[in-house]
C-alpha cells in the first residue's frame, strides 16, 4: 500500500473514531492530524511543523474579525435591540394571513444580519416569539419550526462569520466582500421561501392574521430600530465601498453597539469584562478549531489529496451536474454531524478544486456551501440551531421534527436552485462590482 | 490542586479581558489613526495578528478547565453515567497527550529556533520566540487541566454545576456543560 493512502486511512479513520469517541472537535483534528505526520516525516520535525502550522495559520489579520464580529453580536445582544426588531417586523408583515409566522421569519432575519450568530438569533428571538405565537392559536412546535429555520438565514445575509472563514479557506480566491454581497439574494430568497410555506399551512390550519398597524406606529417602529439596521448600512456598505477592510468594520461595529448599548441604557460600564470574557470564549472555540484544522488542511496538499479527489470524480463521474449533486449531498451528510466552522475548513479544500475544473466560481461555491451547511444546523443529530430553537421554545427536540421536515425541505429546494443558477449569487457582487 | 486551579481559572479569565480589549483598542486606533489623523500606523496590524494567537491559544486552554470545547457528543449521550464519566476521563489524557507532544515539545522546539535564529517581527520588532511561547505556556496549561479533570473525584462534579440550558431572553444562549455531559456550544458563531 503507498504511504499516501495509508496516511489519507489513518487519517480518516482516527479523525471520525475519536470524534464518535467524544474527543471536542479541535483535538480530533489536531490528533488525527499529527498521528498522520508522524507515519510521513520525522517525530521532532512533524510535531513542530504541527505546531508552527496551528499558530502561522491563525496569524491573520483577516481571521481577526470573527472574534470582533462576535463581540459585536454579543453587545448588539445584551443592548436589546431584539424587541425592537420584532416590533418592526410586525409592524411590516403581521397583520397578513399567519402573520405572526412572518414576523418570526423577518426578525430571525434581520436579527441573524446583526448579530452574525444564527444562535443568537434562535434564542433572542424564539424566547419572545414563541409565546406570542401560541396566544394566537400556533402550535409551540410549528413557531419552534418556523423559528430554527429562519434564523440560518443571519449565516448567508453579511456580515457573517462563516463567510470569512470560507473566504480564508479558497485560498484568496473568493473575497470577503464579494462573499458578503453575494449572501444577500440566496438568503432572503430562503426567508421568503420559508415565508410561502408558512403562508400556505396558515391558510389550511386558520392562523389569524395579526392587528392591522397604523402607519404612524409603523414609522415610530421603523424609528426605533433605525439604529440597529444603520449599522448594517455602515459596516456592510463601508467594507464594499473599501473604506476599510471586514476586520476594521467589525471594530467599527464593536464601538457601534456598545454605544448603542450606553445610549440605550442597557449596558454600563460594569458590564463590559463579562461581555469580553463571554466573548473570549466563543473566540478561542472558534479560534481552536481554525487552527487545528488549518495544520489539517496543510496536511491534505502535502498529500495532495485535493488533486487526487479532482482526478478521482473528474475520471469517475462525467456530467458535471452529477458532480454537483454529489457534492451536495457529501456536505448535506457531512452538515448534519459536523458543525460548520470545520466543516468548511476541511472540505473547501478538497471540494473548491473540483468544482472550479468544472467552470464554478469560487464565491459562488462558497454560498452553496454555507446553504447546505445552514441546513445541517437544523437537523438532527448535531444541529445546534435545532437545540437552541427547541431550548427555548420549550418543546422536545423529538416532537419538533415533523414540523421542521417541511421548512428543512423547502430549504433543500432554495439549495437545489442556487446551486444550478449562479446568477442568484452572482449578479449582485457584478453590479458592485466586487 | 483545587487551589491551583481556582488560580490560574481567574488569572487566565483577567488576561483574556485586557488582551481582548486591547485588541479592540488597537483596530480601533488603526482606523482613527487613518481616516482622522492621516498617518496610518505600522505596528497595530502586527499587534492585533499576534493577539488573535495569544487570546486563541490561551482561550483554548480556558476552555479545557471548564471543560467547554465544541463536543459531537451524540454518540455518547447514551452511555450510562459511569461509562461516560470513565470515558471523558480517557479524554483527558487524549488532550494531555495532545497538549504535551504537539504544543509543549513541538511548540517548544519552535521557540528554541526562533530564538536560535533570533527572529524579530518586522513592525515592532518583538522576538518571535515571545510571540511562539504563547504556544507551550497554553499547552502546560492544558495539560494541568487534564489531569485536574481525570484526577479529580467523581462526585465533586463540574466547577460550573450550576450551569444548564439557560435562556436569557435578549442575551446569548448558552448550553454548558451539564454535569458530566458536555454539550454542544452553541456560542459557536459561526452557526
Amino acid at each position: 500500500m503507498s504511504i499516501e493512502l495509508l496516511s489519507i486511512l489513518v487519517l480518516f479513520f482516527s479523525f471520525f473514531a475519536l470524534l464518535a469517541y467524544g474527543v471536542p472537535v479541535a483535538y480530533a483534528i489536531g490528533i488525527s492530524t499529527t498521528a498522520t505526520m508522524l507515519l510521513n516525516i520525522v517525530t521532532l520535525p512533524a510535531i513542530t511543523t504541527v505546531a508552527q502550522r496551528m499558530t502561522t495559520g491563525i496569524d491573520s489579520f483577516a481571521l481577526l474579525a470573527i472574534p470582533f464580529f462576535i463581540l459585536a453580536g454579543e453587545l448588539m445582544n445584551r443592548a436589546g435591540i431584539a424587541g425592537r426588531l420584532i416590533d418592526l417586523a410586525k409592524s411590516l408583515v403581521g397583520s397578513l394571513p399567519g402573520g405572526l409566522a412572518y414576523v418570526n421569519v423577518l426578525a430571525a432575519m434581520l436579527f441573524g444580519a446583526i448579530s452574525g450568530s444564527a444562535v443568537a438569533a434562535a434564542s433572542a428571538i424564539g424566547s419572545v416569539m414563541t409565546d406570542r405565537m401560541e396566544a394566537e392559536g400556533y402550535p409551540r412546535t410549528f413557531s419552534a419550526a418556523v423559528n430554527i429555520t429562519s434564523s440560518t438565514t443571519g449565516l448567508l445575509i453579511p456580515p457573517s462569520n462563516v463567510l470569512i472563514v470560507y473566504a480564508l479557506a479558497s485560498g484568496g480566491t473568493a473575497s470577503v466582500a464579494a462573499l458578503f454581497i453575494a449572501g444577500y439574494v440566496p438568503g432572503i430568497l430562503v426567508g421568503l421561501a420559508l415565508m410561502a410555506l408558512a403562508a400556505v399551512m396558515a391558510k389550511k390550519r386558520g392562523f389569524p392574521p395579526g392587528d392591522r398597524i397604523s402607519f404612524s406606529e409603523l414609522f415610530r417602529n421603523f424609528g426605533r430600530a433605525f439604529l440597529s439596521l444603520l449599522m448594517l448600512v455602515i459596516i456592510v456598505g463601508g467594507i464594499v465601498a473599501g473604506v476599510f477592510t471586514a476586520t476594521e468594520a467589525a471594530a467599527v461595529a464593536i464601538a457601534y453597539a456598545g454605544g448603542l448599548g450606553f445610549a440605550y441604557g442597557t449596558i454600563k460600564v460594569g458590564d463590559l469584562p463579562s461581555v469580553l470574557l463571554a466573548s473570549a470564549r466563543t473566540t478561542a472555540v472558534v479560534m481552536f478549531l481554525i487552527a487545528t484544522s488549518i495544520a489539517m488542511s496543510w496536511l491534505f496538499s502535502f498529500e495532495s489529496i485535493p488533486a487526487l479527489m479532482t482526478g478521482f470524480l473528474l475520471d469517475t463521474v462525467s456530467n458535471p451536474i452529477a458532480i454537483f449533486i454529489l457534492i451536495n449531498v457529501t456536505l448535506l451528510v457531512v452538515g448534519t454531524f459536523m458543525d460548520m466552522t470545520p466543516a468548511v475548513l476541511i472540505f473547501t479544500p478538497i471540494f473548491l478544486p473540483v468544482v472550479v475544473a468544472l467552470g464554478m466560481d469560487p464565491v459562488h461555491f462558497g454560498i452553496v456551501m454555507v446553504l447546505n451547511l445552514c441546513i445541517g444546523l437544523c437537523t438532527p443529530p448535531v444541529g445546534t440551531i435545532l437545540f437552541v430553537g427547541a431550548g427555548v421554545a420549550q418543546v422536545s427536540v423529538a416532537d419538533v421534527i415533523r414540523p421542521l421536515i417541511p421548512f428543512v425541505l423547502v430549504m433543500v429546494g432554495v439549495l437545489l436552485l442556487v446551486t444550478f443558477f449562479p446568477q442568484i449569487s452572482l449578479w449582485l457582487p457584478a453590479l458592485f462590482g466586487v | 490542586m483545587q487551589r491551583t486551579y481556582d488560580i490560574l481559572m481567574q488569572v487566565l479569565g483577567y488576561v483574556l479581558v485586557v488582551i481582548f480589549s486591547l485588541m479592540v483598542v488597537d483596530v480601533l486606533w488603526q482606523v482613527l489613526s487613518r481616516y482622522a489623523l492621516g498617518a496610518p500606523s505600522s505596528f497595530t496590524e502586527e499587534f492585533a495578528r499576534f493577539a488573535l494567537i495569544w487570546v486563541a491559544l490561551l482561550g483554548a486552554a480556558y476552555l479545557n478547565g471548564l471543560r467547554e470545547h465544541l463536543t459531537m457528543d451524540f454518540l455518547t449521550r447514551k452511555l450510562s453515567p459511569e461509562k461516560l464519566e470513565r470515558r471523558q476521563k480517557n479524554i483527558e489524557w487524549w488532550m494531555f497527550g495532545f497538549a504535551l507532544v504537539v504544543m509543549v515539545v513541538g511548540g517548544g522546539n519552535l521557540v528554541l529556533t526562533t530564538l536560535t535564529l533570533g527572529q524579530a517581527s518586522p513592525a515592532i520588532g518583538v522576538p518571535l520566540w515571545v510571540v511562539y511561547s504563547v504556544i507551550p505556556v497554553s499547552g502546560a496549561l492544558v495539560c494541568f487541566f487534564s489531569v485536574y479533570h481525570a484526577m479529580r473525584e467523581t462526585d465533586s462534579g463540574l466547577p460550573n454545576e450550576r450551569l444548564d440550558l439557560t435562556v436569557t431572553p435578549n442575551h446569548q444562549t448558552t448550553i454548558q456543560p451539564n454535569n458530566q455531559t458536555s454539550s454542544i456550544q452553541p456560542n459557536n458563531l459561526s452557526s
